[in-house]
């Protein structure tokens, strides 16, 4: 039996890499500077 | 079909009108007088941190509290007010067009924001007024300051209705069709100012403007804040929103792309909208007589703003990571290479967007209730709000100031001013990076915010804060620096720049983007959401406050205030 294919989309989804990592690195600064106020909260 | 949608393409892309000279001089009329009030508030804030330093006295008797009150007051409400319904305006002419009677409602609307700033600020300026920006009673001005501001907001209220009735004609004239994005934001960021304003209105009207008069003997203190804070938070919006406009739909067109997308862009208003209002409680966590449940809710509803403002982000990192691709620039980060580091037009706002890494962190921390007991009413805030309102929006203001000035004016940006902005944008980011640094640090050890300098009878901790000081001094000694920088190049663009034509800058959709969904224009939708969620969060605290209000607080007008 012949395998069935998608059509092909008429256009390409841009390669967002490194948005995505640009984005979680954001993320992760947000993150890590409240843990380190929190931090500061519980030590005084 | 492929034709088909080529003249779709172009039709709704098509957007850009002329502005005429008589509609430049209306908006370089606001433009022009947010730039006075920078050189003037710049150098209050110069004194500032002279004198926080420790090594210099005001002269002649001038007092700190007044410069601090002309510092906030005419860089947090006048220039920047001015400078977006200048810029809105210009925004709006480009895309939708303006019509005679709007036009002269507009400069109605500028000559009462200017008498009330002129009275305002000569009200502060004989120290009538030294009350700082945020007129918290029971500080008592003189009556003349309350009624400058309430003029500044009715000035800013025409400019919200002109805006309105802008989109609203190019509607009737395009029945179905989306309304060009930039409008489209323009609309939303004053539907925000409009309900936003309403708090601090029936504040100055209803309390402030009585009381100073004599009529009413006391105030309500907390009610006066809690008006205010509702009108507080959305402030900082209404100055963000304008750098994003740029962000999403010029700042594409600089570098050489396209808008990411129309339909994000339209729902990160439309959720800023939503969230930037119901959550002025987090300026008041700390506040005695609001209960710790309506603190929590709104902490909840602030923290939704992170939804839109990373959808920006998100937004930004896209398009230049499509645009670099496309140049052919390979690899995870080699994107970032083509950006145009050499053009002031993109580099200003670029590093604005950066200052709001950090500052959008900080935000999240002085929003969370026990982080913002390690914080509050010290420095931090004050570095904190240095990094998003004077280095995010203001060099994201000021990358709009290098096209369209001379756009308005029918110059050109040359490369030498071209060079002096990367100067300028350069001693920006170093000055501020010291200044807010330094009060960053000071905050955690417990500087406080507001206050002439002191040794505090020598303690200990104060030691500690002796070096910031001296660093904030430096930081905001450089900062004057690209100030006079700034304003020679706004007078340079403005008035003896060549004569040409400078390109305003609005970037086009790409040519296969998915159609915007029609749903993002329901605006009695997203009005009723944003008032049901402001009546959720703000009913019961008021009525609480009201109910259970203490006796109302005698004037304070010494020993700063009204002296």
């Amino acid at each position: 039996m012949k395998k069935k294919t998608l059509p092909k989309s008429s256009s390409q989804e841009p390669n967002l890499k490194g948005t995505i990592i640009s984005v979680s690195i954001i993320g992760l600064i947000i993150v890590a500077s409240w843990f380190g106020v929190f931090g500061l909260f519980l030590s005084r | 079909m492929a034709i088909e949608k080529l003249l779709k393409y172009e039709h709704d892309n098509k957007f850009s009108l002329t502005i005429s000279k008589s509609e430049s001089r209306l908006y370089m009329s606001f433009i022009g007088f947010a730039f006075i009030a920078l050189f003037v508030g710049g150098l209050m804030g110069l004194l500032q941190v002279l004198v926080r330093s420790g090594y210099y006295t005001l002269p002649a008797g001038i007092d700190y509290y007044q410069v601090l009150t002309v510092h906030g007051v005419i860089l947090g409400l006048v220039l920047t007010t001015y400078f977006i319904i200048g810029f809105q305006y210009a925004l709006m002419g480009k895309t939708v067009g303006i019509s005679e009677t709007q036009f002269r409602v507009a400069w109605l609307g500028f000559w009462i924001m200017t008498l009330g700033t002129i009275m305002s600020a000569i009200t502060i300026l004989y120290g009538k007024a030294s009350v700082l920006y945020t007129f918290y009673a029971p500080l008592q001005a003189h009556p003349a300051f309350y009624i400058g501001l309430a003029l500044v907001i009715i000035g800013s209220w025409i400019a919200c209705f002109v805006n309105w009735r802008q989109l609203y004609v190019w509607k009737k004239k395009h029945p179905g069709e989306k309304s060009p994005l930039l409008a489209f934001m323009v609309v939303i960021n004053m539907i925000m100012w409009f309900i936003a304003t309403l708090g601090v209105a029936a504040s100055v009207l209803l309390q402030f403007i009585p009381w100073s008069l004599g009529y009413a003997a006391t105030i309500d203190v907390l009610l006066s804040r809690t008006l205010f804070w509702y009108f507080g938070h959305p402030l900082v919006y209404f100055w963000l929103l304008p750098a994003y406009m740029a962000w999403y739909a010029i700042i594409p067109k600089i570098i050489g792309g396209k808008i990411f997308s129309d339909s994000l862009a339209r729902l990160s208003f439309v959720l800023f909208l939503f969230f930037s209002i119901p959550v002025g409680l987090h300026h008041q966590l700390t506040e005695p007589g609001v209960q710790t449940t309506w603190k929590f809710v709104q902490i909840i509803l602030t923290f939704m703003v992170i939804v839109p403002s990373l959808m920006t982000a998100f937004s930004m990192f896209a398009t230049f990571e499509i645009t670099g691709r496309r140049k052919g620039f390979g690899g995870l980060f080699g994107w970032f290479v083509h950006l145009p580091w050499k053009d002031v037009r993109f580099l200003a706002p670029f590093i604005g967007m950066l200052a709001f890494i950090p500052g959008g962190a900080g935000g999240l921390i002085n929003a969370s209730y026990q982080l913002n007991s390690v914080i509050h009413n010290t420095i931090w805030v004050t570095g904190h709000f240095h990094l998003t309102v004077a280095t995010t929006v203001i060099l994201t203001f000021f990358g709009i100031t290098y096209w369209l000035v001379p756009h308005l004016t029918g110059r050109k940006l040359t490369p030498t001013i071209n060079r002096l902005g990367i100067i300028q944008t350069i001693f920006w980011a170093v000055g501020m990076t010291i200044m807010s640094t330094a009060m960053h640090i000071q905050g955690l050890l417990g500087g406080p915010r507001r206050s002439a300098y002191s040794e505090y009878g020598g303690s200990e901790q104060v030691a500690e804060w002796g070096a910031y000081q001296v660093a904030q001094a430096v930081g905001g000694t450089i900062l004057f620096i690209g100030i006079v920088l700034m304003v020679y190049i706004f007078i340079k663009l403005a008035f003896f720049s060549p004569k040409g034509n400078e390109e305003f800058p609005i970037a086009k959709e790409e040519m296969d983007a998915e159609p915007t969904p029609m749903w993002l224009e329901r605006w009695k939708l997203w009005v009723t959401i944003t008032i049901a969620l402001i009546l959720f969060a703000y009913t019961i605290p008021i009525i609480d406050i009201i109910q259970h209000a203490p006796p109302g607080s005698a004037p304070f007008a010494w020993p700063i205030g009204n002296n």
